[in-house]
C-alpha cells in the first residue's frame, strides 16, 4: 500500500484521540542531533474544524484483534485497514518535523496480532527515532496493555509521555463492553510506569547524568457516560490516579449512543455538558486546591448542570465569602466564582503597590459576571443583591440558562482544555456514520 | 518641537534615550530616518548611534530598574508601534523614579502600553515557532519565508538554533529583506533580496503533499469550525503555510 493512503487510514483513525499536548518535558537537543521539546508547548496549526495540531497523531496500525463495543477499530466493525512499518513511521516524524510542521510524534495502535508483538512495533518506531535518527523532539506512546514490563520500561527511557487507557469508571463496566479486558491489566503497567518514574526522579537528584523515564509523565483516558456510574465516582477514581499514580492528566470523553449493541446505554445525546462539568472539577483536584469530596458527596453525587463545580461548592458554602480582594490569601482568592490562576496572580501583583477597587479589578481584565457575587474591595459590596445564596443562585441559574447552548464558551476552562468535539465521539464510540 | 531620528537600530534608540537625558529635553518624537512624515515646523535633530552611550544607557536600566525593564523595553522596541520609541522613553523615566517596582503599576498608561506592545511581539514571536514552515531546497537547505507583523526574526532564530542544531536553515523576513542564516555552527543576521532563493525552491517536495493529506485527515469534517480556527491562526499568515496552499 502507497505511503500516502496509509497515512490516510491512519491518521483519521487516530484523530478521535484527545489528548495532544505536547509539554511538560524539556528534552534538550544533543550534539549533531535534531530537535529538543519546549516545557510550554507549541502549537503548528490549527486544523479546519478548529483544533490545535501539535504532535504527529497517527496510529501504527488499526487491524485489532479485540472487540470493545465503543470504538470504531474493533474486530468486528468493517472499516478500511492499513499497518505502518516503523521506519515509515520514522521516516515521517523525522521529515515533518524538520520542515517544522510538528513538535513531535503522539504513536498510538489497536492491538494486532498479540498485546507483546504490537509493543514491540511500538518501541522499534521511537528507537529507531531517538537511536538510529538521533531525535530529540517529543515522543508520546501509547503503551500496550499485557505486554511484557521490560518492553513497556524499555520504551518508557525513549519518550516523554506515556498513556495507559483506563476506558471505563468502573471494573463491571469493562467487563461488559471490553470482556478482553481488566482493570487489573490496565492499572499493572500504570503503577509499573510510575515506580519507574519515581525510581529515575530520585536517582536523577543523586546522579545528574542517569537516565531519563517518562520525564512528561503518564496520562490516562476514560470515557463517561456509557455505564451508569456517577461523578462521584468518577472524580474519586481520578482523585485516585493523580494521587495514586501520579498522573500527569486524566482525558475525559464522552459516550455517544449511537450502538446497538444491548449493554450500552440507550440516551439520546452524549453528555457533553457531564464531560465539560468533569474537566471543570479535574481542574479544581490538579490546581485551586480542592478534594474530591469537597466538591461532590453521597448526598450530592453528581454535577449541577446549572452551575460550573466551583461556583456550586461556593453557594454551599455561602459563609465563607465574601472575600476582601486585597486581603485574602491566594488559595482563597482561587476559590471565588469566576476567579482564574491567572487573575489570583493578578490581583496579588496589583495590590502591593495599591489597595484594589472594583474599578481597578476591571483595568486588570478580570472578569466579574460571577465574581461580583462573592467580593468586596475596601469593605465594599458591588453586587446590588444581598449576599444570599438563594438570590445569587436564581441571578447565576438563570444567566447559565438563558446560554445553554453556549456553554462552552462560558467557561473559564475553555481555552486550557482541549474539549473533544461531538463528532469525535460518535466517530470513535460507534465507527464512522 | 523637537524630532529625534535615529537609525533604527536599537542601539540607535538607547542612544537617543542617553542624549535626552544628557541634553534636558524631551523630544516630541524619535523617529526612524527614514520616516516619512516629517514636519516642517518641527526641528530635526540626528542621533548618531553611538555604541558607549547605548551601553550606558543599556547598564543603568538593568542596574537600576529591572533586567524585566529591559527585556520589555526589547520587545517593545521589536514591535515597531508608531511612537513606540516616546512611550519607551516615558516608561524609562518613570522606571528610573520608581526602580524595580515599575512594572506593577499596571494603571499608568504607558506601563501599560509597554506591556502590552511586548506581550504583541512575544505572542507573534511564539505563534511563528509554530506556524513558520520550511522547504526543503535543492541544496539540502531548508528555507523559511515570513511576513511577521513585528521584527522578530531575531528572537525566534535562537530556538530553531536549538532545534535544529544539525540542518542549513534560512529564515527570511519578506516584509523588512532581512535574514537569520544558520550554517550548523552558528548564526548571522544579514540584509537579504528574495530573488536569488525562489529560483531553487523545489515543488515537488513529497513530504509536503504527505503533510497536506495528513492535515486534511485529521480534521473532523462534520465539525468544521473556520472561525475558531482563524481565531488562532490568522489568515494573515496562511500565505506562507504549506498545508494551506492548493
Ligand atoms: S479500544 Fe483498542 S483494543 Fe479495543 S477495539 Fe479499539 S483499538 Fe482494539
Amino acid at each position: 500500500m502507497e505511503l500516502q493512503k496509509k497515512l490516510e487510514i491512519l491518521s483519521a483513525a487516530a484523530k478521535y484521540d484527545v489528548s495532544c499536548s505536547s509539554s511538560g518535558s524539556n528534552r534538550k537537543n544533543t550534539k549533531g542531533g535534531l530537535g529538543n521539546s519546549s516545557a510550554c508547548g507549541i502549537c503548528h496549526s490549527w486544523a479546519d474544524d478548529g483544533r490545535c495540531i501539535s504532535l504527529l497523531k497517527i496510529l501504527l496500525t488499526n487491524y485489532c484483534i479485540y472487540d470493545c463495543a465503543y470504538c470504531v477499530n474493533r474486530l468486528s466493525n468493517d472499516v478500511p485497514r492499513a499497518t505502518f512499518t516503523p521506519y515509515e513511521v520514522a521516516g515521517l516524524t523525522i521529515n515533518f518535523y524538520r520542515r517544522n510542521y510538528i513538535e513531535g510524534l503522539f504513536l498510538s495502535s489497536s492491538i494486532i496480532k498479540d498485546p507483546n508483538y504490537t509493543m514491540e512495533q511500538l518501541y522499534e518506531s521511537v528507537r529507531i527515532l531517538r537511536e538510529e535518527y538521533n531525535f530529540n523532539g517529543y515522543i508520546h506512546l501509547k503503551a500496550i496493555p499485557g505486554a511484557d514490563l521490560s518492553l513497556i520500561e524499555a520504551s518508557g527511557k525513549l519518550v516523554d509521555r506515556m498513556s495507559l487507557n483506563i476506558e471505563l469508571p468502573s471494573s463491571k463496566g469493562l467487563q461488559l463492553l471490553a470482556p478482553q479486558k481488566t482493570r487489573k491489566n490496565i492499572l499493572k503497567p500504570m503503577s509499573f510506569v510510575n515506580s519507574k518514574i519515581v525510581e529515575t526522579k530520585d536517582n536523577r537528584r543523586f546522579f545528574k547524568s542517569s537516565s531519563r523515564f517518562v520525564p512528561a509523565g503518564q496520562s490516562t483516558q476514560l470515557i463517561v457516560g456509557a455505564t451508569p456510574d456517577h461523578d462521584l465516582k468518577i472524580l474519586r477514581l481520578s482523585e485516585g490516579l493523580y494521587k495514586g499514580y501520579g498522573l500527569k492528566r486524566v482525558y475525559y470523553s464522552a459516550y455517544v449512543p449511537v450502538s446497538n449493541n444491548p449493554n450500552l446505554p440507550t440516551i439520546s445525546r452524549p453528555p457533553l455538558l457531564r464531560e465539560h462539568r468533569l474537566y471543570q472539577a479535574d481542574w479544581l483536584l490538579r490546581f485551586y486546591g480542592f478534594s474530591s469530596s469537597e466538591l461532590l458527596d453521597e448526598e450530592h453525587p453528581d454535577f449541577d448542570t446549572d452551575f460550573d463545580p466551583k461556583c456550586s461548592w461556593a453557594l454551599r458554602n455561602i459563609n465563607l465569602f465574601p472575600v476582601d480582594i486585597n486581603k485574602s490569601d491566594y488559595e482563597m482568592l482561587l476559590r471565588i466564582p469566576g476567579v482564574g490562576v491567572r487573575s489570583a496572580r493578578k490581583i496579588i501583583t496589583a495590590r502591593r503597590v495599591k489597595q484594589l477597587d472594583f474599578d481597578d479589578l476591571k483595568k486588570l481584565g478580570i472578569v466579574l459576571k460571577r465574581a461580583r457575587f462573592f467580593i468586596t474591595c475596601k469593605g465594599k459590596y458591588y453586587s446590588s443583591i444581598g449576599l444570599d445564596e438563594m438570590q445569587i443562585r436564581e441571578v447565576l441559574a438563570d444567566k447559565s440558562r438563558k446560554s445553554h447552548d453556549n456553554w462552552e464558551q462560558l467557561s473559564i476552562f475553555t481555552n486550557m482544555v482541549e474539549l473533544p468535539t461531538l463528532e469525535d465521539k460518535l466517530m470513535s464510540l460507534v465507527g464512522e456514520i | 518641537m523637537v524630532n529625534y531620528l535615529y537609525d533604527s537600530s536599537f542601539e540607535g534608540l538607547l542612544t537617543s534615550i542617553y542624549e535626552a537625558y544628557y541634553r534636558r529635553e524631551t523630544p516630541n518624537h524619535i523617529f526612524p530616518y527614514n520616516y516619512i512624515q516629517q514636519s516642517l515646523i518641527d526641528s530635526n535633530i540626528h542621533i548618531a548611534t553611538n555604541l558607549e552611550k547605548a551601553s550606558k544607557v543599556y547598564e543603568s536600566i538593568h542596574r537600576k530598574i529591572s533586567y524585566q525593564a529591559l527585556k520589555n523595553v526589547y520587545h517593545a522596541y521589536l514591535s515597531e508601534l508608531n511612537d513606540i520609541e516616546i512611550i519607551i522613553l516615558n516608561y524609562l523615566k518613570l522606571g528610573f523614579k520608581k526602580g524595580k517596582e515599575i512594572d506593577l503599576h499596571l494603571s499608568e498608561d504607558n506601563v501599560l502600553a509597554i506591556h502590552t506592545a511586548a506581550k504583541k511581539v512575544t505572542r507573534e514571536a511564539h505563534l511563528m515557532l509554530g506556524l513558520l514552515r520550511f522547504k526543503q531546497l535543492e541544496n539540502n537547505i531548508y528555507y523559511a519565508q515570513y511576513k511577521p507583523d513585528h521584527n522578530i526574526t531575531t528572537l525566534i532564530s535562537s530556538h530553531f538554533v536549538n532545534r535544529f542544531s544539525d540542518q542549513y536553515w534560512v529564515i527570511h523576513d519578506l516584509k523588512r529583506h532581512y535574514a537569520a542564516v544558520f550554517d550548523k555552527n552558528s548564526c548571522v543576521f544579514t540584509d537579504i533580496s528574495e530573488q536569488k532563493i525562489l529560483s531553487s525552491l523545489n515543488n515537488n517536495d513529497n513530504y509536503e503533499k504527505l503533510w497536506k493529506n495528513y492535515f486534511t485527515n485529521i480534521c473532523i469534517t462534520e465539525r468544521i469550525n473556520p472561525k475558531q480556527q482563524k481565531n488562532y491562526m490568522p489568515k494573515r499568515y496562511w500565505n506562507f503555510l504549506t498545508e494551506k496552499q492548493l
